[in-house]
């Protein structure tokens, strides 16, 4: 007798990180709903994979069964764990990469800095961000919309909110989102890794920098100048470990959403037309992206003990890769789930997670992408794309999105605003 | 019309605000849901309904009374 399909004696050829995943991942999440939505597959020294909505949800509620914990030795640039299939060799995320009841305090730490009121803050920034960058460009009538736009209003408002110089934009965010993308084969991963280690270089600096001056209003001062649990600061490690989930949580997935977004209005002028004339439709339209482009396509969780998720038998020390792309497209949840609809009812989407470690930083995610596309409607709402010579990432494992995206339109004239880049 | 919000559940989603924001808010400590009014007036019960379906997190639940115009 063969063993059922998607059990450790039967894997499924499976690889959320390769291209042909990229290319067919629709048609390949449906076959693995509709028949095993928890499977297992040999690749990357074996994961479950789960599909299904139920599966996923019950998983990401479950922290003491499916941990994110990770272990990482900086000596030997090893470790176990953490919420990403393969291994990242570097430090561990922070809350993200821990279970309660460290969570709790973690996340307690700093939750106050992300709530609704606290990010209203940051909309003016946002929206002076969103205008500097197209007044770089609306003379030409040209651009790259990733590089030059949907990237850059990210990463500016995530640095104006560690309290990192805007200055050093660039060099944070070009290695952050090539991280994201680049093979660990590739030629040029080295330099990608160096360029990440950088980066919390200049974090670790600049907090030490921020620890001899009175409290400012930004985290990284924050964390300089207060204490997480019982009278303790945190140490270094665990500064550059918050440093990691914000930056990295903050900068590349909300270009992600905001680019799949604007092609979807691209493609669809008379959409486009409604929203415009209608913007009372735009968050709408943002969580109906959001479930749609799911731009965190998934992500890992570490199994303790012996259990069942949705029929499959899960082992102590398996690995489990949660698809939120897959849950958001379940038939048995989302009605015609594979079609953008800014009406849809009752939008149940987990692209943000589900449970405990759910993101913290949505409501920024939420405002940066209202404030991007208000400049677009504004000022080139008749853009084109330039398909040929536009880059999806190669493998959207973990991050959907795009390497770049050339565009064109209207030129028009610069407008006044604080910042000149 | 009355809802209540599970706090072992709610995490902040914030899909309630979007559907019913006459009725919810997230917090400014935590940014869990919160309730801005305690009975829910009759205009805005068809946007609850909306929004206890819309959680991803099941957090939210509905009592419904005598005289409420929805089942
Ligand atoms: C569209 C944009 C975004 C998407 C799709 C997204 C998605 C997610 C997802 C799926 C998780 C859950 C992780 C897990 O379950 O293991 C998460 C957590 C997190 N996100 Fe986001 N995120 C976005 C924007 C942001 C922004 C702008 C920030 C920071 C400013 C941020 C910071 C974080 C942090 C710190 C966590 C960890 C929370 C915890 O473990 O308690 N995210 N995000």
């Amino acid at each position: 007798m063969t063993e059922a399909v998607g059990t450790k004696a039967n894997p499924i050829a499976f690889d959320h990180e390769s291209p042909q995943h990229a290319e067919n991942w629709v048609p390949e999440f449906a076959e693995m709903r509709s028949k095993c939505p928890v499977a297992w597959t040999d690749k990357h020294e074996g994961y479950w994979v789960a599909t299904g909505y139920e599966a996923v949800v019950e998983a990401a509620r479950e922290p003491r069964l499916f941990s994110s914990h990770k272990n990482f030795s900086p000596e030997t640039a090893s470790g176990h764990g953490g919420i990403t299939i393969p291994f990242t060799p570097i430090p561990r995320g922070l809350p993200v990469e821990s279970d309660p009841p460290e969570w709790g305090v973690m996340r307690g730490f700093i939750n106050r800095r992300f709530v609704p009121k606290a990010v209203e803050t940051f909309r003016e920034d946002a929206r002076m961000f969103a205008t500097a960058l197209l007044n770089r460009v609306i003379e030409s009538g040209e651009m790259d919309l990733v590089n030059d736009f949907t990237g850059p209003v990210p990463a500016m408002v995530t640095m104006q909110l560690m309290g990192l110089p805007l200055s050093e934009w660039r060099q944070f965010a070009d290695p952050l989102h090539a991280m994201v993308f680049t093979p660990k084969e590739a030629d040029n991963y080295a330099e990608v890794v160096a360029g990440v280690q950088w980066v919390f270089q200049r974090c670790a600096e600049e907090y030490m920098r921020y620890c001899t001056l009175p409290e400012e209003d930004n985290l990284l001062s924050y964390f300089a100048h207060n204490e997480a649990r019982g009278g303790n600061k945190l140490t270094l490690d665990e500064v550059l470990s918050f440093s990691n989930n914000i930056i990295i949580g903050g900068v590349d997935t909300t270009t992600a959403l905001t680019t799949h977004g604007l092609t979807y209005l691209h493609d669809h002028p008379e959409e486009k037309k409604r929203l415009m004339d209608n913007p009372e439709l735009l968050p709408f339209a943002r969580e109906e992206f959001l479930r749609f482009y799911t731009p965190i396509h998934g992500l890992a969780r570490n199994v303790t003990e012996e259990t069942e998720l949705c029929g499959a038998k899960l082992n102590k020390g398996d690995r489990i890769y949660l698809a939120w792309s897959s849950a958001n497209r379940d038939p048995g949840v989302f009605e015609d789930p594979d079609t953008i609809n800014f009406d849809r009812e009752s939008n149940r989407h987990v692209a943000f997670g589900s449970g405990i470690h759910r993101c913290i930083g949505s409501t920024f995610a939420r405002m940066m992408f209202e404030e991007m596309v208000a400049q677009v409607f504004a000022r080139i709402p008749d853009f084109t794309i330039d398909y040929a010579k536009a880059h999806r990432y190669p493998s959207i494992g973990t991050i959907n999105g795009w390497e770049s995206m050339p565009i064109r339109f209207a030129p028009g004239p610069k407008v006044p605003c604080a910042l000149e880049l | 019309m009355k809802v209540t919000i599970d706090p072992d559940r709610c995490v902040g989603q914030g899909m309630c605000v979007l559907y019913a924001p006459k009725v919810f808010q997230l917090g400014d400590e935590d940014g869990r849901a919160e309730l801005l009014v305690a009975q829910i007036p009759p205009e805005q019960e068809d946007a609850v309904i909306q929004a206890e379906r819309a959680c991803p997190e099941q957090a939210i639940t509905i009592i419904r009374e005598k005289g409420s115009i929805v089942p």
